[in-house]
């Protein structure tokens, strides 16, 4: 028997139980299995090794899914904490904004009318306008990512 | 089991007490089994055991409930061991490191047994641990995947994140190493 039988037999006797093969091909392998006693004991000791994975005890920890319930449980217990805070700052950052956008025409008349007023050419008030608009967004940013930071360093430093 | 993950999806989203209650009891074993033999250690299996359900509580609403919820729990727990070990920088035999990409396969030394093999000689000792132990990592960790938990290969494609192909590549390399170190130790 050729060595691309046996090739192809013990490719097909890992493919069978791997991703599984068609009904030819189990026919051939079968047909095979009975000529060749080299593959059958490939075969066998495939089986065998699978079987054995699969029944393999394993020692729990004693305690651990009560421990880790625990931990869970405070864990939630702290995010309900948190939770209206941080509903009342995307309740502000909404706010905020919402009145921003009602109030941009009058506020860029107000910094038209004191451009004027003080003779500052209009790019500058024009940038005075954006940063009127750009600066309190980015503090707020600041500080969501300053109350992250913090939070990251103290689950780090419980765990 | 559709309609059981999509239950379980919303349970998450709400982050119901009880249902994690009894998802820490159901997946116990199988997590904690897959995490001693990602990090073959039995205090890291249980902190990251723990870290994993913290996890799971913290970001319950991305499980979407169209994979089954053990794929999506191991992808947790394989992302925490593997963060830890880029944070410590591990460098070990048994790192996840995939030997046809990275390191070259190695094998324990004959005379000196890994963390593993100690782990389970001080529990019990079978010839299929002695077996497991002689294989890397990544191909043991396939091999619990596939033969231990029965995950589909494409769901395991999804806790690894890697494509189809490398999961084929490491089963069928697993699967013979797997087999030779059987073979060895029953010689």
């Amino acid at each position: 028997m050729s060595k691309n039988l046996h090739g192809r037999a013990e490719k097909l006797i890992a493919q069978e139980r791997i991703e599984g093969i068609s009904q030819s091909e189990h026919h051939w392998l079968a047909a095979h299995l009975r000529e060749c006693p080299v593959c059958t004991q490939v075969a066998q000791q495939t089986t065998a090794a699978l079987r054995a994975l699969r029944g393999l005890p394993f020692p729990l920890p004693a305690g651990l899914a009560e421990r880790t319930r625990f931990r869970v449980q405070l864990r939630a217990q702290e995010m309900r904490e948190r939770e209206p805070k941080r509903r009342l700052l995307w309740i502000m950052c909404i706010m905020s904004w919402a009145l921003g956008i009602a109030t941009a025409p009058y506020v860029w008349r107000a910094f038209e009318w004191a451009g004027e007023r003080l003779g500052v050419p209009r790019l500058v008030w024009e940038m005075g306008f954006g940063l009127w608009w750009t600066i309190p967004a980015l503090i707020a940013a600041a500080v969501v990512l300053m109350e992250n930071l913090r939070l990251t360093n103290e689950n780090d430093q419980s765990d | 089991m559709a309609d059981d993950n999509k239950g379980l999806a919303q349970g998450l989203k709400r982050r119901d007490p009880d249902l994690l209650d009894q998802l820490i009891e159901q997946y116990q074993y199988r997590l904690f089994r897959y995490l001693l033999y990602l990090t073959s250690s039995r205090e890291r299996a249980e902190d990251f055991f723990q870290e994993t359900w913290i996890r799971v509580l913290e970001r319950g609403h991305q499980y979407d409930g169209k994979y089954k919820f053990e794929a999506w729990l191991f992808r947790i727990a394989r992302n925490l061991v593997i963060d830890w070990q880029r944070q410590k920088k591990v460098q070990s035999l048994d790192a996840l490191i995939d030997p046809e990409e990275g390191a070259p396969m190695e094998f324990a030394a004959l005379n000196q047994p890994s963390p593993l093999h100690l782990v389970l000689t001080a529990e019990e000792k079978t010839d299929v641990h002695a077996s497991l132990d002689r294989i890397p990592t990544v191909y043991r960790e396939v091999l619990v995947l596939r033969f231990q938990e029965d995950l589909g290969l494409e769901e395991i494609a999804g806790v690894l994140a890697a494509p189809l192909s490398t999961v084929k590549s490491r089963l069928y390399r697993g699967l013979e190493a797997l087999r030779g170190a059987m073979q060895g130790g029953a010689a």
